[in-house]
């Protein structure tokens, strides 16, 4: 990987370990890095520790989307997903334990896959992409076990609602489907983009991010603002007033945070203002994760149009970045 | 009692005088009965007691005394001179005196015995202490003499001797006698000397012999010489008689000849890059040819023992290019000091030319010189095209002799002294920078001190060879660059000639890379400078990278299409094209947007940054920059064409879609399709 390259790189995917001391993030080039946080962290780090300790080629195109099972890394890349175990891949060793792949029906260009997501009830990995179909694929068997259709263009985010058993998927074509997993059945369809406040035209209508604290609200954005829904009534309630098109946002204790185009990370509160926006390294961002899953190494990563995922160990400065 | 008083007188005349000799001369009998009684006394003085005398001495005192007081008491009561009974008691105090007498004589007599005995025990033992000095002297002095002998040098212990075991394993039995050595090192000492001398002795004789072979083969060389000089006459002869022979046949030995004469005069460096040079070019590489040029009476005033009388160091061979560069005058500051930088500045007044041609008929002309003081050699570079080159105004850089060679290795940029020593010299003289003199002086690349033979330590540390073992090393490789170099500023030379037209040419091996019908064209193509480009807000990640050094060339290409241009830095390293150019590029078109903050714009810089091994064309890849253009005014249509692709804006759309496109946008950050397929003639996403 030559410096041209590395000024060209893209980080799209990061997901922790269960354990919480690793980090795993994908680039636009299809490799997985994988960061040992605990010593990035630790006092004693050096430019070395904050550089990978492993990095792969996983996939043939871009890693759009990351996520980690209490033992495994699931990475989506061209049309396929692979798996990857983590004790193996800290033991440098990065074989696949399995690469599936969704029946697509025949296409010129193989879709590539934008979002996974797990539904526990289930058992099953719920994946979105570029076939506008959400595909359902049980993680006891890897079978795909449904189809689910109704989205006009490819889709960008998937959430789960755990406790009503329900999937939501925001796509290009503005429309955010929720969806019931028994019947396999679209129960709701909001179209963000029809409503006025918040509507931006000059940008378009795709919603490219989607979080649901899986009670009553969901966070839907992208070419619109990006604005909480009241999920009974199905009405925005708070529309936060951020001039980029958001990628990713997430629920955090009070507040909301999300990135997108711009050089920083907003932090949002329920009712609709914005508190603080942080700076960071990459020009846009693309993705954004909270590692909750260990105390001692909690911290935000970013990542977007840079080779340099920046850490957060306080959420109101940039720490250090990591660097492919 | 005058009787009495004479006998005393007598006795005492006789006591007093002593000796027998005395008594001798007085009367004859008296003697004979004194002679007998000093003999008597002398013997009965051995037999006699000194106490029993001591005691009788004071019994004859007490005896005295009574008869002194009977004597006094009877004259005091009256009795008469001659009276009986004091007559009686005269007689026997007479007795008692001559008693008395005898004991003193005894006593004398005693006491010179003693004083005999005590002188000769005296004298005995005064003999006995000088004899006991004279042992003692006898023992110090031996003491000496022993520890003399013991630090007695010999002779042998300068002598280097085979070491035991050697000894006995190579020398005869009857000098090493083991049964006698082997247990007493004298005789072994012994023994190894004997050895010692023996085989000095063959080795003189050796010595002697070989001494008269070397003068009998002395004798033989000078008779050979004697008959190769009397060749001499006979072959120049030949010589002077083949001459119309090689001109008739062009078999130019005569002037190799020549060359090789005043080759003898050139420094080593630049002899061992004639060699090298002529050696690849017979062997290799028939354009290759080599000549030198220079004064070679100064070269050879020069070989003689140093001469200060030397003049200035221009040679005549360097006046041509010296007319053509701008002359840089050196800072005249303290005509001394300026004369110590001239002296150290200056080269050997012989040079190499070095022409290089090209298939196309263009020359490279290399111009090797040795500066003689720092001991590193330089380089100037001139090109001769086969055909006018004229018209391109931002080709201007490109044959420019003093970038041209720029980085042919990665980072040798010729600038600074290669010898590490030469800081040092220039410090004395006050030079800063060598870059300063590298105009009128030439470039000191590091791959020329490489062909000369010349290895400097630098930071990394690398094998260090020697000679011309280093030149036969580099020459091929280097050729090969030399000639890729001048290949690509030619190419290149031509390509800018016709971007500057608004025309970016593309090959026929090439077409299928990009579609028929491109709306996109080039506006502009002009050069800018390193200040103009890192001044430039959408350059900021190349330079930050790195990316952008001093040493590349710089340029500026506008595409238009309608109301949108696009702006394009390229970043052009002058090892093209082993090393790409790099785009940076800004769209103008409905405000603007750089490849930093627009996804799309920047995946068109990965397009032809990145994706770049496709758009190579034929080897060595002279296409390449003319290829990313063209791809840069494709991915401008497609990126035009698909930008706002909400269907409800109402009126005509600018950029009417013509592109065929699977679809629009895909993945998170919405990236428009690229990617030309060929022969189908769709877009398609990476």
């Amino acid at each position: 990987m030559g410096p041209v390259e590395h000024l060209h790189m893209s980080v799209f995917s990061q997901s922790f370990s269960p354990c919480g001391r690793f980090l795993a993030a994908g680039n636009n080039y299809g490799e997985i890095a994988v960061f040992s946080l605990s010593s990035a962290l630790s006092p004693d780090a050096t430019d070395m520790s904050r550089k990978p300790i492993l990095t792969f080629t996983a996939h043939e195109g871009p890693v759009f989307s990351l996520l980690s099972t209490d033992s495994h890394l699931l990475s989506a890349g061209n049309g396929e997903i692979s798996a990857w175990t983590w004790a193996e891949l800290i033991k440098r060793n990065t074989k696949a334990v399995w690469t599936r792949r969704p029946n697509y029906k025949s296409s010129l260009e193989i879709p590539e896959i934008n979002a996974m997501t797990i539904n526990p009830t289930e058992n099953s990995l719920v994946i979105g992409g570029g076939d506008n179909n959400l595909h359902i694929m049980d993680l006891e068997s890897g079978v795909f076990k449904s189809v689910l259709q109704g989205h006009t263009d490819y889709i960008h985010c998937l959430s789960v609602r755990e406790r009503e058993s329900e999937i939501l998927s925001g796509g290009e074509d503005g429309a955010v489907r929720i969806w019931d997993c028994r019947t396999g059945q679209s129960v709701h369809c909001i179209e963000v983009y029809k409503y006025e406040d918040c509507a931006r035209p000059q940008y378009g209508k795709w919603i490219s991010c989607l979080t649901t604290d899986s009670d009553w609200m969901v966070l839907c954005g992208g070419g619109p603002y990006l604005s909480l829904w009241h999920l009974r009534s199905l009405s925005p309630t708070s529309i936060f007033p951020l001039s980029g098109c958001q990628r990713q946002a997430t629920f955090y204790q009070d507040m909301i945070l999300s990135v997108g185009e711009g050089q920083f990370v907003s932090h949002c509160l329920l009712g609709g203002e914005v508190k603080a926006q942080i700076p960071c390294t990459p020009h846009s961002l693309n993705t954004l994760a909270l590692n909750l899953n260990s105390t001692e190494n909690r911290v935000l990563t970013v990542g977007g149009s840079s080779h340099q995922i920046d850490v957060f160990a306080n959420l109101s400065y940039r720490s250090f970045s990591l660097a492919f | 009692m005058s009787d009495a008083l004479k006998k005393r007188k007598s006795k005492v005349v006789r006591s007093e005088t002593g000796t027998p000799e005395c008594k001798r001369g007085r009367g004859e009998v008296d003697q004979s009965v004194q002679e007998l009684r000093v003999y008597n006394e002398e013997v009965e003085l051995d037999g006699r007691d000194p106490e029993e005398d001591y005691k009788e001495y004071k019994l004859t005192c007490k005896a005295l005394a009574n008869l002194m007081n009977d004597i006094q008491e009877l004259k005091a009561n009256g009795a008469k001179d001659g009276c009986a009974e004091v007559e009686q008691k005269r007689m026997q105090s007479c007795i008692h005196f001559m008693s008395l007498k005898k004991l003193n004589r005894l006593a004398h007599m005693r006491l010179k015995r003693g004083r005999d005995q005590t002188h000769e025990a005296k004298q005995r033992v005064d003999v006995l202490h000088l004899q006991l000095q004279n042992l003692l002297y006898e023992v110090m002095h031996m003491q000496k003499e022993i520890s003399k002998c013991l630090e007695f040098k010999s002779k042998h212990e300068e002598i280097d001797l085979v070491s035991v075991d050697e000894f006995y394993k190579e020398a005869p039995p009857e000098i090493s006698r083991k049964s006698n050595t082997q247990d007493d090192p004298h005789q072994l000492t012994l023994a190894r000397l004997d050895w010692e001398l023996e085989q000095r002795k063959r080795l003189a004789e050796k010595y002697k012999e070989s001494l008269s072979s070397k003068e009998k083969i002395q004798k033989s060389i000078e008779v050979k010489k004697e008959h190769l000089s009397s060749l001499q006459p006979g072959l120049n002869a030949i010589m002077q008689a083949s001459l119309p022979v090689q001109q008739y046949l062009s078999m130019p030995f005569e002037q190799t000849q020549k060359q090789t004469e005043i080759a003898r005069h050139l420094p080593p460096s630049l002899y061992v890059l004639l060699v090298q040079a002529n050696a690849y070019g017979q062997a290799c590489d028939k354009s290759l040819s080599v000549s030198i040029s220079g004064d070679v009476d100064e070269a050879k005033a020069l070989a003689k023992p140093p001469d200060d009388s030397q003049d200035d160091d221009s040679a005549d061979s360097d006046a041509e290019e010296e007319q053509e560069k701008t002359k840089r005058r050196r800072p005249t500051t303290g005509g001394q000091l300026d004369d110590k930088r001239r002296e150290m500045l200056k080269r050997h007044p012989l040079s190499l030319c070095l022409d290089l041609k090209c298939k196309d008929g263009s020359v490279l002309h290399l111009f090797f010189y040795y500066l003689m003081n720092l001991n590193i050699m330089t380089v100037k570079a001139k090109v001769s095209t086969a055909t006018d080159l004229t018209g391109a105004v931002s080709a201007g850089e490109l044959l420019n002799p003093d970038t041209l060679l720029n980085c042919l290795y990665a980072n040798d940029q010729g600038r600074e002294t290669p010898n590490p020593a030469n800081r040092y010299q220039f410090d004395k003289v006050g030079i800063s920078v060598f870059g300063d003199y590298v105009a009128e002086l030439g470039h000191p690349y590091q791959w020329v001190q490489r062909l000369g033979g010349l290895q400097f330590p630098t930071d990394t540390p690398e094998g260090m060879r020697a000679g011309s073992a280093i030149s036969a090393s580099h020459m091929e490789n280097t050729m090969k660059l030399l000639r890729g170099r001048v290949q690509s500023r030619l190419a290149l030379h031509k390509h800018f000639s016709s971007l500057e037209h608004s025309i970016v040419p593309v090959s026929s091996e090439c077409q299928q890379l990009f579609p028929a019908k491109v709306l996109s064209r080039l506006s502009r193509w002009t050069t800018i400078t390193h200040q103009e480009y890192t001044s430039m807000s959408f350059t900021q990640h190349v330079s930050e990278a790195g990316l952008a050094r001093d040493t590349d060339l710089f340029f500026m290409a506008v595409l238009e299409r309608g109301t949108a241009r696009l702006q394009a830095a390229v970043v052009l390293n002058p090892r093209y094209p082993e090393i790409s150019p790099l785009f940076a590029l800004s769209l103008g078109w409905k405000g603007e947007r750089t490849g930093r903050t627009d996804d799309n714009l920047r995946a068109i810089e990965s397009e032809v940054n990145v994706f770049k091994t496709e758009l190579q064309g034929p080897r060595p890849g002279h296409q390449l920059l003319t290829n990313q253009l063209a791809r840069l005014c494709v991915c401008l249509d497609v990126y035009l064409e698909t930008d706002g692709q909400d269907d409800s804006v109402e009126g005509p759309r600018e950029f009417p879609r013509e592109k065929m496109c699977l679809r629009t946008a895909r993945g998170p950050n919405r990236l428009k399709p690229f990617k030309y397929n060929h022969p189908q003639g769709f877009f398609s996403h990476r």
